[in-house]
């Protein structure tokens, strides 16, 4: 009984139905991403929707419905016919724009949930590698922070902050946290563009990545964690504040 | 750092040091079949007066999967070409890896750095190693985001074409593959034991109290290397394989 009682809330949640229309949205994102970072070039075909469907691991309706929302924004072409198909396009708008269609995917509790990760992730990464690192292992770091304040393109910047985080997951010389890191950086990091292309910001992050390796050298644990922590909070809360303008 | 000279080898521990070696040294024998081979394949390119491409190393690949099927300890293995050797594209790693279902596949990267911020692999150690010394090398263990995800030991050794540095040919151990092959040696020996690399960072474990990944702490363990013989740290006592660039740490009974 008392078992029960303990487990009642996340048996509960196991349970719920799964919501098709997250999974319309994961779905959004995750070839939104692809196609934002250039995974996915411009004019190439995607697979067949029951194909696509299936190596993505939803139903063929589920599929549908993201495909629809994809044109929406513009990323996707679909031609009927012989030699038809859906088709990648790089739209006129700017990647600002599109961005900001994304960003208005996520709802702010869901951004606020993957801070909480993030933190979680790169506050443990950083206090294992001040525990673990040898000075070595911080040259990648470094040469990751000097180019993250030169780096002069959005794009760039993002990409450069989301291998920051992943080196030091592999400091931490964590297997686990390292692909954890690298799957959330492949779901936040086109976003985060939109607040890395303010050259006030880019420097501030460039700054807290030094710190956090400097506490990292010194081997000062909670430091290290503490400030990894408050470098992620800081770019959710202003994913989350452009999030509520739009 | 005090390090004083201890008695040779004792039996047991020279049988863990020339295990270990000898673990290694069957990767490296992987790792020197690649790099025969690839150095005779840019050689008859270089003499039909062309620069080598891509399609060129596909000649490779049964060397490559036949040398995945036989070494046991071998989960990738391929030649990494340096930036600007390849007259087709800038960089390219010639990679082929185990999977899950004893299968073999390869590694396909982006490595356009205008897309992707892991195009640059000539930081990696087991890159700049060989290129910078010359000599082969073992890299890690650290934790191989670029081409595995895996905990990982790569083994490396230069290329050279008309005598001037041309890539690396390499093969990458799983640690958890490393650490089943020698934790019988380490436990059969009287006290708890480590293997460490140059760096001092735990290779694999016997001991509790110093788990693969961590550090140990003190000792210049590239020193002792260097020295090539064993010597006594505090409580522990310091063992060098041969030929390969790990230490046995053993933790000597407090008395």
């Amino acid at each position: 009984m008392k078992q029960q009682q303990i487990n009642g809330g996340a048996r509960r949640a196991v349970f719920t139905p799964v919501d098709n229309r997250a999974r319309v949205d994961a779905v959004v994102r995750r070839i939104g991403d692809a196609i934002e970072l250039g995974l996915l070039a411009e004019g190439e075909q995607l697979p067949g929707e029951s194909e696509l469907a299936g190596q993505l691991g939803v139903s063929t309706v589920t599929l549908r419905e993201a495909l629809m929302a994809l044109r929406q924004q513009g990323l996707v072409t679909t031609r009927r016919g012989r030699g038809g198909g859906s088709f990648v396009s790089s739209p006129e708008a700017p990647g600002a724009e599109r961005l900001r269609v994304r960003l208005r995917g996520w709802s702010t509790e869901e951004l606020r949930d993957l801070g909480d990760h993030w933190a979680a992730l790169s506050g443990t990464a950083a206090r294992l590698a001040a525990e673990r690192t040898e000075p070595d292992d911080l040259v990648q770091l470094r040469r990751t922070a000097e180019e993250l304040t030169h780096a002069a393109d959005t794009a760039a910047r993002s990409r450069i902050y989301g291998r920051f985080h992943v080196e030091l997951a592999a400091a931490a010389q964590s297997a686990r946290l390292t692909r954890e890191q690298v799957a959330l950086q492949t779901e936040i990091g086109a976003v985060l563009c939109l607040v890395l292309g303010d050259d006030e910001y880019r420097e501030e992050v460039a700054d807290r990545h030094r710190s956090v390796i400097s506490a990292v050298q010194d081997g000062i644990q909670e430091t290290a964690r503490r400030l990894a922590e408050r470098c992620v909070q800081e770019s959710t809360a202003r994913l989350v504040a452009l999030r509520l303008t739009l | 750092m005090s390090l004083a000279t201890a008695a040779a080898g004792t039996a047991p521990e020279k049988s863990v040091t020339a295990g270990v070696r000898s673990a290694l040294e069957s990767v490296f024998d992987a790792v020197a079949a690649t790099r025969a081979d690839t150095a005779q394949l840019l050689a008859r390119v270089a003499e039909e007066g062309r620069r080598p491409a891509t399609v060129d190393l596909a000649a490779l690949r049964p060397g490559l999967h036949l040398r995945l099927g036989r070494h046991e300890l071998v989960s990738g293995v391929g030649f990494v070409a340096a930036p600007g050797l390849l007259s087709d594209v800038p960089a390219w790693l010639e990679w082929w890896q185990s999977d899950a279902d004893g299968g073999v596949r390869p590694l396909l990267l982006d490595l356009d750095p205008a897309q992707s911020a892991y195009a640059d692999y000539t930081h990696w150690d087991w890159f700049a190693l060989p290129r910078d010394t010359g000599e082969r090398a073992v890299a890690g263990p650290y934790v191989d985001y670029l081409c595995s995800d895996e905990y990982s030991l790569t083994l490396s050794a230069p290329v050279q074409m008309e005598g001037r540095f041309a890539g690396v040919a390499a093969a990458d151990v799983y640690l958890r593959h490393f650490e089943a092959a020698v934790l019988p040696m380490l436990r059969g020996l009287p006290g708890p034991a480590h293997l460490v690399n140059a760096r001092g960072r735990v290779t694999a474990s016997a001991d509790p109290a110093h788990l693969a990944g961590s550090l140990t702490k003190g000792p210049d363990f590239a020193a002792v290397l260097e020295r090539a013989r064993p010597v006594r740290f505090r409580g522990l006592r310091l063992v060098p394989c041969p030929d390969v660039p790990l230490v046995l740490v053993i933790s000597l009974a407090q008395s």
